[in-house]
């Protein structure tokens, strides 16, 4: 997952790719739709082209099918279409040059995910993620990620860091308890709280968008769900409410944050925690230090200060490799 | 008419097809544009077909199905395809994956019928030699590409490219030209069989509706119908499976209707909430069923074919068209008395027909339509709260509200009566206590003045 154009995410994939035991595990790629970057489906620049090595399982469009540099079997065409034509997987039977573009919704890459695992029992399925479908690096779609940051997303180093930083900090949110994950996970929408003794009772607000939400009859309350979106008015509302001081707000998973980094810090200054029901595990950070307009962060100094901020190693692929 | 046309019908056949069991949505399109049958004798085929699956679902080991049912997952509709191959043009790589896999599912699912003596009920074309044009190694695999064998040169040329991986590019445009050789070639090939292996698909369609249907009427308990050549109809134990299954979420039963249709119009009265309006549902909903060869929700039941099927229900506003409750349901009975003197043979379900207006002229609408529709070869069955005089009609009376429930029974009475339940039924709903007490005085006032 890249957090802006030209952070390095396809570097990131080529080399990911390029280390990938294809020989003992069946590995297939795929992307989120024709990824979010629209601007090159309107500019027509080319979308860069990963390298599958001889093996690899692939879903793309039946347009960048057609346009493979390289010899592959196909095995499924699917009934779901993308703007590019439906989905087709095949494997790669020798190395060369495609371009991807997979199922257009989480839901369907779960669906194509599936089937992958079932139908010809592949073992790793690796995904282009885009950054207007944060969706596809929610814990319900994909087991583990990486971040690819760089000077595209901020040029000022500072900056760069408290941004990817709290990135970081949403993907790491603690897990919630296992009683309340068995208790929420099936509860997909509506606004939810806990008493102290355990018991479970629904908010009538219809959601955390709600404008008046009015959080009544909740003394005691230890536990507050939300199944939806977390924004920064209801985190407001929560914070500035004296019974709720030191609720532990639960969320889906991290996707479903939208507050802005100052509400979360005023909230969790307050005693407040935010948990999730389920987590995604990040592997690891990968840095592009040159932005689109040419302007060049020091590799080792971002790479130290973004390392020592989120306690995860923090790699400079180009660098490294050189 | 096709089945699509009559989905949204407000007799809940929707609940039909979305409880069908369907395994490709290609089957769905094929059914959703399966024309309605109007003769015996199509019918009579459907059924018999229907049967045979019912058997084989009956007597085949689950596992057995279940594999087919797997197969049928596969089925895509590949039709473009299909007139493409027809037309003369190349298939790429993607339309040729599509040809195979489609001849590989047809030989499969054949193979498994025919091992059930099923061969004889829907006939799958052989396809086994479009198999061997585009699997040249004999694989017996669905996955497709510009296999080695169907050309040294390209062979050579890949080989050369695995040892050279940096002249790729270059030999890969040059493989290309040949791929496309093969391509021609195989489109040629292929292009006689193009209407076998659309014959293929739609068998292999019928198949997959055939299944759903066979397994939906165990699932429901629908029953095989006998086909009336008299125009007469006879439902034992009749129920309206979306009905029944929103009443079992709450614990509760279904009561099953009986009901025989003459010639003679039909008239219904009966008390509020005493299934009415389910009663004209489910005969329209069977209807339908029959005429497009589904199961039937009864313990058995013996229907007429028609030609035409109107159910009219009062409360239906036509906004798009600017018109109010009343004005869209004169419309709607304006159509059936103009259809009923084409000739042609009707079923009509009218729901309490002009209910919106005062009761005076509603009830004078009414008994004439009663007497306007008494005269034509049709079959009409109506549902009205007004005290009319019923003529030459059969009047069923829901049997109503007895010791506190509700006997939803149909009885035959000699007049149109009409029972005087509703103050009763208001009172067990617990309604205003003062609003039903005074209504109680005035009717007797009324009473006591006549």
């Amino acid at each position: 997952m890249g957090l802006e154009k030209n952070t390095g995410k396809t570097e990131t994939l080529k080399y990911v790719l390029d280390r990938l035991p294809v020989q003992t595990k069946r590995i297939a790629v795929t992307s989120i739709g024709i990824d979010g970057e629209t601007t090159d489906q309107v500019t027509r620049t080319q979308k860069p082209e990963i390298v599958l090595r001889e093996g690899m399982y692939f879903g793309t469009s039946e347009t960048h099918y057609r346009q493979r540099r390289l010899l592959s079997e196909l095995i499924d065409v699917s009934d779901e279409g993308t703007s590019l034509g439906r989905v087709v997987t095949a494997r790669a039977l020798t190395r060369g040059k495609i371009l991807l573009s997979g199922p257009s919704s989480a839901s369907s890459l779960k669906r194509w995910m599936s089937e992958m695992q079932q139908r010809f029992d592949i073992d790793l399925v690796i995904i282009d993620g885009a950054l207007s479908r944060m969706s596809s690096a929610s814990p319900a779609v994909s087991q583990s990620m990486i971040l690819a940051t760089g000077a595209a997303y901020s040029a000022n180093i500072n900056t760069l860091v408290s941004k990817t930083t709290h990135v970081v900090d949403l993907i790491n949110l603690d897990l919630t308890s296992e009683r309340n994950v068995d208790t929420l996970t099936p509860l997909e929408k509506g606004l939810w709280f806990i008493d102290k003794d355990g018991e479970l009772h629904a908010l009538d607000t219809a959601t955390s968008l709600s404008r008046d939400i009015h959080f009544q009859g909740m003394d005691g309350c230890e536990t507050l769900y939300v199944a939806g979106a977390l924004v920064d008015g209801f985190l407001e509302k929560v914070r500035k409410n004296k019974d709720l001081k030191r609720v532990e707000l639960v969320v889906r998973d991290f996707t479903k944050v939208f507050a802005s980094p100052q509400q979360i810090r005023l909230f969790v200054k307050g005693g407040g925690r935010i948990s999730v029901l389920s987590k995604s595990k990040l592997l690891a950070v990968t840095v592009n230090p040159t932005s689109p307009s040419g302007y060049v962060l020091d590799s080792d100094t971002l790479c130290g200060r973004l390392s020592e901020a989120i306690g995860l190693p923090v790699y400079d692929l180009l660098k490294d490799n050189h | 008419m096709q089945l699509k046309n009559v989905i949204e019908s407000p007799c809940g056949l929707r609940y039909m097809l979305d409880e069908l069991d369907l395994q490709s949505g290609f089957a769905r399109r094929w059914l959703l544009d399966s024309p309605m049958m109007t003769t015996g004798s199509e019918i009579a085929a459907a059924y018999d077909e229907l049967r045979r699956f019912v058997t084989f679902v009956e007597q085949t080991d689950k596992s057995r199905i279940d594999t087919l049912l797997f197969k049928l997952q596969g089925l895509k509709d590949i039709r473009t395809t299909i007139t493409n191959l027809h037309h003369g043009a190349v298939l790429d790589d993607i339309e040729l994956f599509e040809v195979k896999h489609l001849a590989i599912l047809a030989t499969d699912v054949s193979r498994l019928l025919a091992q059930h003596s099923m061969a004889d009920v829907v006939e799958i074309p052989d396809l086994e030699e479009v198999i061997t044009i585009l699997d040249p190694d004999g694989m017996k695999i669905a996955t497709f590409y510009i296999y080695d064998s169907y050309c040294a040169q390209l062979k050579d040329l890949r080989a050369h490219m695995r040892q050279h991986p940096e002249q790729q590019d270059d030999l890969l445009l040059q493989a290309s030209v040949l791929e496309e050789g093969v391509r021609k070639d195989l489109s040629r090939q292929l292009q006689p069989f193009a209407v076998a292996i659309e014959q293929a698909q739609l068998a292999l369609a019928r198949i997959d509706v055939n299944l759903a249907k066979a397994m939906q009427m165990r699932q429901m308990e629908l029953c095989f119908p006998s086909l009336s050549y008299k125009g007469d109809c006879r439902y034992k134990a009749m129920f309206h499976p979306q009905v029944k299954a929103a009443l079992a979420v709450h614990g509760k039963q279904f009561q099953p209707v009986d009901i025989i249709l003459g010639h003679q119009p039909t008239l219904i009265t009966g008390a509020n909430m005493g299934g009415k309006t389910v009663v004209l549902k489910t005969l329209t909903l069977c209807q339908l069923l029959f005429q497009f060869g589904f199961g039937i929700p009864a313990a058995s039941a013996h229907i007429a074919v028609r030609d035409e099927i109107y159910f009219c229900i009062g409360d239906e506003q036509s906004v798009e068209k600017g018109l109010s409750s009343f004005a869209a349901e004169m419309k709607n009975i304006d159509a059936v008395i103009k259809a009923s003197r084409e000739n042609k043979r009707i079923l009509a379900l009218i729901d309490e027909p002009a209910r919106t207006t005062n009761p005076t002229e509603g009830a004078a609408l009414v008994s004439a339509l009663l007497k306007v529709l008494a005269g034509q070869n049709m079959s009409l069955v109506m549902t009205t709260h007004y005290d009319i005089e019923p003529g030459k009609s059969r009047c069923l009376r829901v049997k109503g509200f007895e010791n506190g429930s509700m006997d939803y029974q149909l009885v035959e009475v000699q007049d149109g009566e009409v029972p005087h339940e509703a103050l009763n039924i208001a009172q067990s709903l617990g309604i205003d206590n003062e609003w039903i007490e005074t209504a109680r005085a005035l009717l007797e006032t009324s009473n006591h003045q006549t």
